[in-house]
């Protein structure tokens, strides 16, 4: 009896093992850091060309969309060009947006970009891929279809690409001006500043910050950072304290 | 006065030190051929070498001055053998549980374990408390030695007379002179003082965050300034104890007279011990949160720190040897070329810690370039120096006969032939502690290779040396001695 339960259980586990998909549907904004992305050729309506001649003029910020989408696709999209044009920013990128889905053809691309008034921007390219496979695998970016609702279930996905074909930052989700702006940094190849602030339980910090006006204050950890020179020198002074009142008794 | 248990405990110090440096080399050497592509050591393996290249290395030359001073100093005021005893015991401890964390635990977060890598932890999970413990170890022997030292110097001597202040007045007060020994020793001793405090606090601040839970967390900014206020001091004051015994032994060994304490020399030593102090702060200058007048300080405080102490010593070593007749011999040429080394290195080091240049050299290789120049050809000397003197004395022969002549040249060849690389690779933007070049820097795996191979006659000579003065200092031990 044992045996038959014990045996029930071990088929079930090995059966439903195999039919589970592969858990590699990852968030990760880390994946594929610093590799080389794939130089597909795209397809656009200014003509065809390779992804490296588009990173080679200047780094490269790719949005992964599909025109069918009725999920994130369009607020990505919106946010993303409201962000860019509040940013203003003088530093040199571009934006590419790639279908990810084989579906869409050129025709489909270009009236998308109709639809954003983003046309005759310059800085943005609109583009299918034949070889969408490859450049999403390069990425770390994993779609996966839904043939019930007809969809891909997938993240808004921004890559980053210097110059030299580089992937320096990956960013998920719909994002804050603020986070695109350390993006564009990272692609043009500038420091992007980063230090965790003083908090609560951080009792020895060297200076207090405050993030509304930006004044910093010195603070307890300069004390800290003060005590082995100071104890050295109450050190010194005490022992020849000690040795004159020695020699005065002598 | 120098008895024979000062003579067996300062043996056993050369012994174990030499034997610790020509491991060490090896490791220093393993790693090179790495980096040049000729051996394949997993990432991991590399850098647990690194971490224990870098902290046996300052480590051991550290405590090599200490050991010198040590044994000189007992020609002006008594020395305590078991403090001697009791630091060498917590050395050998020290050192041993290092190892152990390293080799064994893969603790790798190099010698200087920057907060918070130490946390992040990508080894066994007790590597972190043993190899924090391990310093701790050897800072508390240290401590409590160079304390030691520092109290019998201010039992004989005032805290004016110490400093050498009476030196500074144009009333002379020359009824106590201050011998440049003492001043050194006393300057360098402070500093030594002053580093390991700091790291006594580093390491209760890493405990306390470690045994917290997270409700106590550190200031990266204050974790660093502790971390190098500890290890850029020690590293230079490891220096300026060298400096000290080539004060105290050059000219006696030279046949010259000794050594006085003008008042520019005890001008210069009283301005280097308070700016070596505060020489730390240009490893921050990428820290964009530290306040620019910090930042000011550092690079002021590297310029004033190193040039006193520098144009002091290069001055009275040029006034020693300049037409004048000089008995050459192994002790006098190795501290002669150390002050060579040191120089070289010193100006390596105020081109880096120059703000407008370290934009471009910050982490290369030409910082490795320029402290393995002024350790590896410059402190080494010095201590080498010592040992070579000392072993002499031990066996009471200082009229060397062996030529030294071959020993030079390829000390000359191996040691400034593999910093060399360094520099070259340095000045091409070659970064710093990696353990294999990314194919864009073409010429860094020849660098590297050409670098490990200039060690490895390096490491011929130091064998050399090896062998001839531990068999002497194993002299010492025999019941006839
Ligand atoms: C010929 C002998 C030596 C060899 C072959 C050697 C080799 C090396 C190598 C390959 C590195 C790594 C460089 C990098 O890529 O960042 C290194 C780092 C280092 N070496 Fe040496 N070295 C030697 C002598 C010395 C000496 C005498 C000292 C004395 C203090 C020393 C102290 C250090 C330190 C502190 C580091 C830095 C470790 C770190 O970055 O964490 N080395 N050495």
């Amino acid at each position: 009896m044992l045996q038959g339960v014990l045996t029930f259980i071990l088929i079930t586990i090995c059966v439903a093992s195999s039919f589970s998909k592969p858990g590699d549907y990852s968030l990760t904004e880390e994946s594929r850091l610093y590799t080389k992305i794939s130089d597909v050729e795209l397809a656009t309506a200014q003509g065809r060309f390779r992804l490296s001649e588009v990173y080679g003029q200047s780094p490269v910020m790719i949005a992964f969309i599909f025109t069918r989408c009725s999920g994130i696709c369009s607020p990505f999209l919106l946010r993303l060009n409201e962000n860019i044009k509040a940013l203003s920013s003088k530093i040199n990128f571009r934006v590419l947006v790639v279908s990810f889905d084989s579906a869409d053809s050129l025709a489909d691309m270009v009236a998308l970009a109709q639809r954003y008034g983003l046309t005759a921007n310059s800085q943005w390219l609109f583009a299918t891929t034949r070889q969408i496979n490859e450049l999403n695998t390069s990425v770390g970016f994993h779609p996966v279809w839904d043939s019930t609702k007809r969809q891909y279930d997938h993240e808004a996905l921004l890559v980053g690409v210097n110059e030299n074909g580089y992937i320096v930052k990956k960013l998920t989700g719909i994002r804050e001006p603020r986070d695109l702006l350390v993006m564009i940094k990272e692609i043009n190849n500038d420091f992007v500043l980063s230090y965790p602030l003083p908090r609560k339980n951080m009792l020895f910090s060297c200076f207090t910050y405050n993030p509304a006006t930006g004044e910093k204050k010195a603070s307890l950890g300069l004390v800290v950072l003060l005590l082995p020179a100071l104890i050295t020198l109450l050190l010194l002074f005490w022992f020849s304290l000690k040795k004159q009142e020695a020699n005065r008794a002598s | 006065m120098t008895t024979l248990s000062l003579k067996k405990i300062t043996s056993a110090w050369i012994i174990t030190i030499l034997a610790l440096f020509v491991l060490a080399i090896a490791f220093g050497i393993t790693m090179r051929f790495n980096q040049g592509a000729n051996i394949n050591l997993d990432p991991a393996k590399f850098y647990s070498l690194l971490t224990t290249h870098g902290v046996t290395m300052i480590g051991i030359w550290a405590v090599a001055g200490m050991v010198a001073v040590n044994y000189l100093l007992a020609r002006y005021v008594p020395v305590s053998t078991s403090l001697n005893v009791f630091a060498f015991i917590l050395t050998v401890v020290g050192v041993v549980m290092l190892w152990v964390t390293t080799f064994i635990g893969h603790f790798h977060a190099a010698w200087t374990f920057l907060y918070p890598l130490p946390f992040y932890v990508a080894w066994e999970k007790w590597a972190t408390p043993v190899f924090l413990l391990g310093l701790g170890v050897l800072g508390i022997g240290w401590f409590v030695w160079a304390v030691g030292m520092m109290l019998q110097i201010l039992k004989k001597y005032s805290l004016r007379h110490t400093f050498a202040w009476q030196h500074l007045t144009t009333k002379h007060d020359v009824a106590v002179e201050t011998p440049p020994f003492i001043l050194i020793t006393t300057v360098s001793l402070i500093g030594i003082i002053v580093c390991l405090l700091a790291a006594v606090v580093l390491l209760v601040l890493f405990f306390a965050e470690y045994f917290s839970s997270g409700s106590f967390v550190n200031d990266p900014l204050l974790m660093k300034n502790l971390t190098y206020f500890f290890g850029h001091t020690l590293a230079n004051e490891s220096l300026y104890l060298g400096l000290a015994t080539l004060y105290e032994l050059m000219p006696e060994v030279s046949g010259r007279p000794k050594f006085k304490t003008t008042w520019y020399v005890a001008l210069g030593w009283n301005c280097t011990m308070v700016f070596v102090l505060t020489a730390f702060f240009h490893h921050l200058y990428m820290d964009f949160v530290q306040p620019v007048g910090f930042q000011m300080i550092g690079q002021l405080a590297s310029y004033f720190a190193s040039l006193p102490a520098a144009a002091v010593t290069a001055f009275s070593v040029m006034v020693l040897v300049f037409k004048n007749p000089i008995k050459w011999s192994l002790t006098n040429i190795l501290f002669f070329l150390g002050v060579v080394g040191w120089l070289i290195g010193g100006v390596g080091a105020l081109i880096d810690s120059t703000v407008s240049n370290n934009i471009f050299l910050h982490n290369t290789l030409w910082v490795p370039a320029h402290f393995h120049t002024y350790n590896a050809m410059g402190n080494v000397l010095f201590s080498l120096a010592f040992f070579n003197w000392a072993a002499n004395e031990f066996v009471g022969n200082q009229n060397e006969t062996k030529s030294y002549s071959l020993k030079i040249v390829l000390l000359l060849i191996g040691g400034f032939g593999f910093v060399l690389m360094f520099y070259f690779a340095g000045a091409y933007s070659v970064p710093r502690r990696y353990s294999v070049y990314p194919q864009e820097f073409t010429s860094a795996a020849l660098l590297a290779s050409a670098g490990a191979w200039f060690a490895c006659i390096y490491l011929v000579v130091i064998l050399w040396m090896f062998f001839d003065i531990v068999k002497k200092c194993f002299k010492v031990f025999s019941p006839s001695y």
